[in-house]
């Protein structure tokens, strides 16, 4: 074991240490148990629900279509779908401060997979187009 | 019976057949976390001792955008990071159904760890992004509890590089083994996603605070131009409950405390007292930020009326009567800067009242919850 490594114990320790600290101590801002469902929710939400519904959806696509740019494709607007889902969801909107999400995010949303499904059909294209020149 | 769950248990990290749950994915992945939480942990700590500095800190008041450009990598940074984590998690997801569970008692600590350093992950990232979109679904206060989940979240990323760095050493930096060509194809085409994943996310977004590519914010949570006076506001003069206080023909701004003469001054005393005009960045927590021409009297010119002496500390209160931020210290740095203002326009258009008329603070380098609205006192300390 050398200095460095538990060196890295120490800081990491001392900072999880804080961590802790910090939110028991300020329980009346952080509450412990809302804090709780959030942290453990959220592991089992990912690791029960979403990863086993990708691994099924990998599953599915692989059986559909060999590596291609239309996986990558369904990668990217799965993502950014999820990343956008707050604001087309609109929760966070008041009346009294029509500043706060002002587009149309549902649209824009469908704006921006229109672009990704339309880069992934011209290079599923271009590479079929190269693929047949080679074979002649 | 408990031999068949043991064999089943034991066959199950081996039915995930793809090649890129792999230690050298993991690796590459793993490296460009520790790069964004590092970003990310310093541009929070830097944004928490801004709005929280102790005693013997001054922040300097320039560069005049360093909070924007901090606070905008942090949260467009922090919204980078969503994919690269959704990625490392799928790539080790194997790794949760090792068995036996744990092997030892060091390393059932090492993996309570990574359930901390997952779980802090997921919960940094999550509420983050909840949070810039206003949806508060929680019972705590978000800055309070990612504050201190930051630390958690930091010190178990510390242990774990610790524990694994060999790893990483040999898969990134060791010499290249003799690979199949069809396993570095789809690593590569792996990653390449993952990072268009992230990319797209920011050019997506980063017009909210980077006005040139304003045009390109299609999901993000602001449009800089959207707004009274085409200028995002936080809160509303409606939501801060002074609708009518500033209305008030009696509104006086008074300057008290440790002055040599107390003031207390009329709008249109103010409005004839010289004005400057300045050209300004209001700079949100949540990320966003957007530029605008301001126009009113200078801090450090009504500090000197009132015969404030230069170390002086001052409390710049509002009109509100309660909230987190209805008053704000502006410590020497930044009021004897000649671009704070105590600012009566826009654009040379009265403020709006969500801007914050009467008078609002705007000053540089200095985070937005901190520009107080609705100024009606000044106090020297
Ligand atoms: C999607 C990702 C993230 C988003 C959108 C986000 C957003 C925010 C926002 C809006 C604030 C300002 C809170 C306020 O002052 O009212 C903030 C502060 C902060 N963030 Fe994040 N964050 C993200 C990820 C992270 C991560 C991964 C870390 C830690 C490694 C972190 C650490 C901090 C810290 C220490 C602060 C200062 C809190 C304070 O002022 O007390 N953030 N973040």
């Amino acid at each position: 074991m050398n200095v460095g490594r538990w060196l890295g114990y120490g800081l990491g320790g001392g900072l999880v240490v804080a961590g802790i600290a910090g939110l028991v101590v300020n329980a009346h801002q952080t509450d412990p148990l809302g804090w709780a469902l959030w942290f453990g929710g959220l592991i089992a939400a990912h690791d029960g629900v979403l990863v086993p519904l990708v691994l099924l959806a990998g599953v599915a696509v692989g059986r559909l279509t060999k590596p291609s740019p239309v996986r990558a494709a369904l990668t990217v607007a799965a993502v950014l779908s999820l990343v956008a889902l707050p604001m087309v969801a609109g929760i966070g909107r008041r009346a009294d401060n029509p500043s706060l999400l002002p587009l149309d995010y549902g649209r824009n949303l469908l704006v921006v997979l229109g672009l990704i499904a339309l880069v992934t059909a011209l290079t599923t294209i271009a590479l079929r187009l190269r693929g047949n020149r080679r074979r002649e | 019976m408990k031999e068949r769950v043991e064999t089943l248990m034991r066959s199950v990290p081996g039915r995930f057949t793809s090649g890129l749950h792999s230690e050298r994915v993991a690796a590459r992945l793993g490296l460009w976390l520790g790069v964004s939480f590092t970003v990310a942990f310093v541009t929070g700590l830097f944004s928490h001792f801004m709005q929280h500095p102790p005693g013997w800190l001054s922040w300097p008041s320039r560069p005049v955008g360093l909070y924007r450009v901090t606070q905008g990598l942090h949260v467009i940074g922090g919204l980078a990071t969503i994919p690269l984590l959704f990625a490392k998690l799928w790539t080790v997801y194997p790794k949760l159904w090792q068995w036996p569970p744990f092997r030892s008692l060091s390393h059932a600590v090492e993996r309570a760890l990574v359930l901390v350093l997952v779980g802090a992950s997921l919960f940094q990232l999550t509420t983050g992004l909840l949070n810039i979109s206003y949806a508060y679904l929680w019972p705590f206060s978000f800055p309070v509890a990612h504050y201190w989940t930051a630390y958690l979240l930091y010190g178990a990323l510390v242990i774990h590089v610790v524990n694994e760095w060999a790893k990483v050493r040999r898969n990134l930096w060791a010499r290249e083994e003799v690979e199949p060509r069809e396993a570095v194809t789809a690593r590569r085409r792996f990653l390449g996603t993952v990072a268009a994943a992230s990319g797209l996310t920011v050019l997506f977004t980063v017009g909210e605070t980077y006005a040139p590519l304003s045009g390109l914010a299609l999901l993000a949570p602001r449009d800089p131009h959207a707004g009274p006076q085409g200028l995002p506001v936080n809160k509303s003069a409606a939501a801060a409950g002074v609708t009518a206080a500033i209305r008030d023909p009696g509104y006086r701004l008074t300057v008290t405390g440790a002055v040599r003469t107390p003031l207390s001054l009329a709008y249109d005393d103010l409005l004839r007292l010289p004005q400057h005009t300045v050209r300004l960045p209001i700079a949100c927590v949540e990320g966003w930020s957007a530029e605008a021409e301001w126009s009113g009297i200078r801090l450090r010119d009504l500090a000197a009326l009132a015969g404030v002496a230069p170390g002086s500390v001052l409390t710049v209160e509002s009109l509100e009567r309660g909230g987190g931020y209805r008053s704000s210290e502006v410590r020497p740095p930044h009021w004897n800067d000649p671009l704070t203002l105590l600012a009566l326009r826009i654009d040379g258009a009265p403020l709006a009242p969500d801007h914050g008329f009467p008078v609002r603070l705007i000053a540089p380098n200095r985070p937005g919850v901190l520009q107080t609205k609705w100024v009606s006192k000044v106090v020297a300390g």
